[in-house]
């Protein structure tokens, strides 16, 4: 059963880590704890199914190629990327100079309109979603890994490959670390902070839409309030990494995969999310910035 | 600067500004409204959505203060209602100010309805909850994120003891509160090297810790099922059972809070707080004992709670842990903010608030909470330091000037 | 930035519109309809809601009740126990003749005392909890079965028809879902069964493999599970991913289209228990059309329970000739019903006194009665 769990668990935790990813960066560069994030995630999973609903209800592809998914994938980065963007203007930009609670009473307002949207426009009840990539896998004597496993567990890594080849290899990168540092001097230098921010959301965003998108094809079962639990299991996730540390993110979305496998598997389904909590606060008394965050007790 | 662009330049004038940006958000609405079975494909909805952000926008360029259509008629006559309004709250004594606030909260209700009444009931209880919260996030900087914890505590407390014990309401009520504050240490001393954002999640999973031990400890909460039977409050022969009753005993017991609280506020503990939120480092330089702070903050904020969840139980007689969770810390959250971090009457505004407007908001029925959410968010653009900012020193600024998860966050980032 | 003075202005002006736009129609008939209508649960409201529409405009097609309009005051609790007081008190406020609700215990439970304050009938559709009822407050009563009702047809079915012996019990934490659970261990304990897992898992997550590989290990041979169908879909689901052959066994909470539709091949098979065939029920044959004309979709689990209530109500009031509460609550007692969910009668506690659960099966994409 061990290795099943672990399976179970690295999956629960590719999907964490994607989202984890968007709390964190954004983190990193205003520190915001974006509560809207999970909404953006919601909506990935949201646009993966309207897109494929009217791509097949149109014959415009068949419900089962590649293309479909292509383009399911690239619609809802656009959609996401886009209302990432917009959200970070409306909401977060006017309250920048404000104290740090403003921008995030601000977030959860975003987060309530858009889950209340999504009830609205889309109706109360879970949606189904069409697998794509049913049946299929890998049996071996510990367990079974399916197909849609393996997919998520790659896409999330070359997803996290692609963003630390993004933040230390290219210009764009640069300014983001630059802008975290310390925002006025980045902007004494010459860099555009304005765009740097949006950039940011954007592509947290995205990788929060690939997440939806994926998790709509795993599950196969959505509704407006997914965002919700997500959000908060990805925020722990990114706080147990250290918030604002990229590779902690994806460290800590791994971890607390895990974690709720091998707890609900082994100790208790019900008291599996205080069991994980309570992982937290063990690390957290002894790493006080989280597992890769650089050490902070203050001591001058 | 360089030159903007002409597109920007363009993008800078109102009204073209306008078209585009509602087109943008019918954009992005469209995809979730459109319906491939309906008549136009349901396109007419996304065009409404643009329709009502143009409408916004153009109200809202007629009221900013940068000109527009009728906008300086519209600002004058503002001003003199607030000039007005000012001059008398002004001339009043101070003291005058509150016999009249005070006539008002035990007069008034008694030409209310009970629809009307438990709403100011409920107000009581978050305004004792909002007060609590406010020492351990206006004052002390704190952002704790699981303080419905000391709430359910309280009303947890109150309803095993009522049940099992026989306890009575006053006999509970500093039970409730002394048992809230111990957990309010319990959950202070983990956290005590923990920076702003750490602290929240850890509170936030504390929280949660408490409602899910409630809903599965089914020998000792009863789970899902909830606590029934739950004694009123009796005094002298006299059980509070109307509405109108015990709205009178909270408003009570809120009056004693903010009296305790604001000397609370203003004694040397209070200057510590504040001392210890704007700048941890000189605080302990200036002799501060920093985990006595942090701990007292966290244990005397609960109190406040547990008092408040006795009471909730008692006038509820059935609890469950539906009404304990992670949005109730939210929303009390979001009292302390939009009312003013800090400060006495602005949070007692921000719990007022919080809880009518909903209320007013039902007859839009489906829609309230969406307006609820756009509500926040414009509330806190148009006036991020809350409706009335504390007077010491306004706005709680960020940890920038002291070490904390930015500089963490920098050297990650860096070297990966 | 606008200034604060500004604010508070536009702000009064617009908390006094707001409470001056609460106008009603002169004379109609009020009833409350209360339940979770947004929120993460507003699915289930919406149920409760259509099937009390449905009969109101059937009633008001014919006339209304006592020759005037019946108008529903609708009452979203959000299942948050402190918003159902305030419901309760805005429907008392308002004069409601009755109230169709609520959906959760958790949520009745306080409403009742309030309601049997101002001395109106309720009528849930919805809330299971035993204490609802067991209080004996002359005004409540629900058309939904108590938890305890359903368990012990489906373990009789586990134990005697489908002979499987190695069970496992699941719930989703729930006061029904546990209340099922919790009966179908009683019940078969009866038959010398002892669930082999007994165990919760948590609404609204989607992950339930790491509880599902646990209980694979115990190679059962059946898995019952009490709680609601989005849950039961991802657990059938994942119970066939992992190569999990137990049979399904579930309640109500999962009768619905959707668990055949979005579980698919998985759903084959499964063993769910409801109430008879209501297709062939005459007075259900309205609902279902109506239903399917007005929204565009099946009836779910909870919206016949709501329009029987709403019937009920406004049957009493029609036969009584009067809105008052005690004169209403009688005659709801005393009535022989016959209803969309078959023949009803209520016990002096209000509960509906012989709830009759059949087991259904899902064979060929479709929901069939077994005989």
């Amino acid at each position: 059963m061990l290795v099943q769990q672990l399976i179970n668990g690295l999956t629960l935790g590719s999907v964490y880590a994607l989202i984890a990813l968007g709390y964190t960066m954004v983190y990193g560069i205003i520190e915001l704890i974006n509560f809207a994030h999970g909404e953006i995630y919601m909506l990935g999973a949201y646009m993966g199914i309207i897109s494929f609903s009217f791509l097949t209800t149109l014959h415009l592809t068949s419900p089962t190629s590649g293309v479909t998914f292509l383009i399911m994938m690239i619609v809802a980065v656009l959609f996401c990327g886009a209302c990432g963007v917009t959200m970070e203007r409306v909401a977060y930009r006017p309250l920048r100079g404000a104290s740090r609670l403003s921008p995030l009473i601000s977030a959860l307002g975003v987060s309530i309109f858009l889950q209340n949207f999504v009830m609205l426009a889309q109706g109360p009840r879970d949606k189904g979603f069409p697998h794509l990539f049913s049946g299929g896998g890998i049996d071996f004597p510990g367990g079974r890994i399916s197909a849609i496993q393996i997919f998520i567990m790659a896409t999330s890594v070359i997803m996290m490959v692609g963003l630390q080849l993004l933040v230390h290899g290219t210009k764009i990168g640069k300014a983001m670390r630059a802008t975290a540092q310390d925002k006025q001097m980045a902007s004494l230098v010459g860099i555009d902070v304005d765009r740097v921010i949006s950039v940011t959301f954007l592509i947290g965003s995205a990788l929060a839409a690939v997440a939806g998108v994926m998790v709509g094809m795993y599950y196969g079962l959505i509704n407006f309030f997914i965002g919700y639990i997500a959000g908060i299991k990805a925020f722990t996730a990114a706080v147990l990494g250290g918030i604002g540390n990229i590779p902690g993110a994806m460290l800590g979305g791994l971890l607390l995969g895990l974690i709720e496998a091998l707890g609900a598997g082994y100790i208790s389904s019900e008291y599996k999310d205080v069991f994980a909590f309570a992982i937290l606060v063990v690390v957290l008394i002894f790493r006080p910035s989280g597992l890769l965050g650089k050490d902070i007790s203050g001591r001058v | 600067m360089p030159t903007p662009r002409p597109s920007i330049a363009l993008i800078q004038r109102p009204f073209p500004r306008i078209i585009l940006t509602s087109l943008w958000f019918g954009l992005l609405s469209l995809p979730l409204m459109m319906e491939l079975k309906a008549p136009f494909f349901g396109l007419e909805r996304p065009l409404l959505v643009s329709a009502g952000v143009a409408v916004a926008s153009l109200l809202r360029l007629a009221v900013s203060q940068r000109g527009g259509l009728g906008a300086e008629r519209f600002q004058r006559l503002m001003g003199a209602i607030a000039g007005a309004g000012r001059d008398l709250l002004g001339r009043m004594n101070r003291r005058v100010l509150y016999v009249v606030v005070l006539a008002s909260a035990v007069v008034i209700p008694l030409g209310l309805n009970r629809y009307h009444i438990d709403i100011l009931t409920q107000v009581g209880i978050y305004v004792m909850l909002a007060l609590g919260l406010n020492i351990v996030v206006g004052l002390a900087g704190l952002l704790d994120l699981g303080y419905v914890a000391f709430y359910a505590v309280g009303a947890y407390t109150y309803g095993l003891l009522s049940t099992r014990v026989g306890l009575s309401f006053w006999e509970v009520l500093p039970l409730g509160g002394l048992l809230a504050a111990i957990f309010g240490v319990l959950l202070g001393i983990p956290v005590l090297r923990l920076r702003g954002d750490y602290l929240a999640i850890v509170t936030l999973g504390f929280g949660e810790m408490i409602r899910i031990t409630l809903n599965n400890w089914d020998s000792v909460t009863r789970g899902p099922n909830g606590i029934l039977g739950i004694a009123r409050p009796r005094m002298l022969g006299f059980t509070f059972s109307t509405p109108i009753e015990y709205y009178y005993l909270i408003l009570a017991i809120v009056l004693l809070t903010i009296f305790v609280v604001d000397r609370l506020n203003r004694s040397r503990i209070g200057r510590a707080w504040t001392a210890m939120r704007d700048d941890e480092v000189a605080a302990e330089a200036m002799g501060i004992n920093l985990m006595k702070t942090k701990l007292l903050a966290f244990g005397l904020g609960a109190t406040w709670a547990g008092f408040a969840g006795v009471f909730f139980a008692g006038k509820m007689t059935f609890i469950s842990p539906e009404s304990f969770t992670f949005f109730e810390s939210v929303i009390i959250l979001c009292m302390v903010v939009l009312g003013g971090m800090g400060s006495v009457p602005g949070v007692i505004l921000g719990a007022s608030m919080l809880v009518i407007l909903p209320e007013i908001m039902r007859q839009f029925a489906l829609y309230r909470m969406l307006i609820f959410g756009g509500a926040m968010v414009v509330m806190m653009v148009l006036r991020p330091q809350g409706l009335i900012a504390s007077s010491r020193r306004g706005i709680a600024l960020g940890p920038k000037d002291r070490q904390g998860p930015a500089s963490a966050a920098v050297t990650s980032l860096q070297t990966g | 930035m606008i200034s604060g003075w500004r604010i508070w202005c536009v702000m009064a002006g617009a908390i006094v519109v707001l409470a001056l736009g609460q106008a009603h129609a002169a004379s109609a008939i009020k009833i409350g309809v209360a339940g979770p209508f947004t929120g993460d649960q507003g699915a289930i409201g919406e149920q409760g809601k259509n099937g009390a529409i449905i009969a109101v405009e059937e009633w008001n097609a014919k006339g209304g009740v006592l020759g005037k309009k019946i108008e529903v005051v609708w009452g979203d609790d959000q299942h948050d126990p402190k918003q159902a007081v305030a419901v309760a008190n805005k429907f008392l406020n308002e004069g409601v003749a009755g109230v169709i609700g609520h959906y959760n215990s958790s949520c009745s439970i306080p409403a009742s005392t309030i309601y049997h304050d101002g001395k109106v009938v309720q009528i849930s559709w919805g809330s299971t909890n035993p204490q609802l009822t067991d209080r004996g407050l002359w005004n409540v009563f629900r058309t939904i079965g108590r938890d305890d009702q359903q368990g012990s047809v489906a373990a009789a079915f586990i134990a005697k028809k489908l002979k499987k012996t190695k069970v496992v019990v699941l719930h989703d934490k729930t006061t029904a879902g546990q209340g099922q659970a919790d009966e179908v261990v009683k019940a078969l304990d009866k038959d010398k069964i002892k669930p082999v897992y007994y165990g919760a898992i948590t609404q609204g997550e989607k992950d339930y493999r790491p509880v599902l590989t646990a209980v694979k290990q115990k190679n059962p041979e059946a898995l019952y599970y009490g709680g609601y169908y989005p849950e039961a879909i991802l657990l059938t689901k994942q119970m066939r991913e992992l190569g999990m052959k137990a049979v399904f066994v579930s309640s109500d909470g999962v009768w619905q289209q959707e668990y055949i539709d979005i579980a698919g091949k998985a759903a084959e098979g499964a063993f769910i228990t409801f109430t008879p065939d209501q297709t062939k029920i005459k007075e259900a044959q309205g609902v279902i059309k109506k239903h399917k004309e007005k929204f565009g979709s099946d009836v779910g689990a909870y919206t016949v329970y709501s329009y029987v209530a709403a019937n009920m109500l406004l049957d009493a009031i029609a036969a009584t000739k009067s809105t008052d509460g005690p004169k209403l609550a009688n005659h709801i007692r005393k009535t022989k019903w016959k209803t969309a969910l078959g023949p009803i009668q209520f016990d002096k506690k209000g509960d509906v006194l012989v709830s009759p659960f059949v087991v259904w099966e899902v064979r060929d994409g479709k929901f069939v009665e077994v005989r």
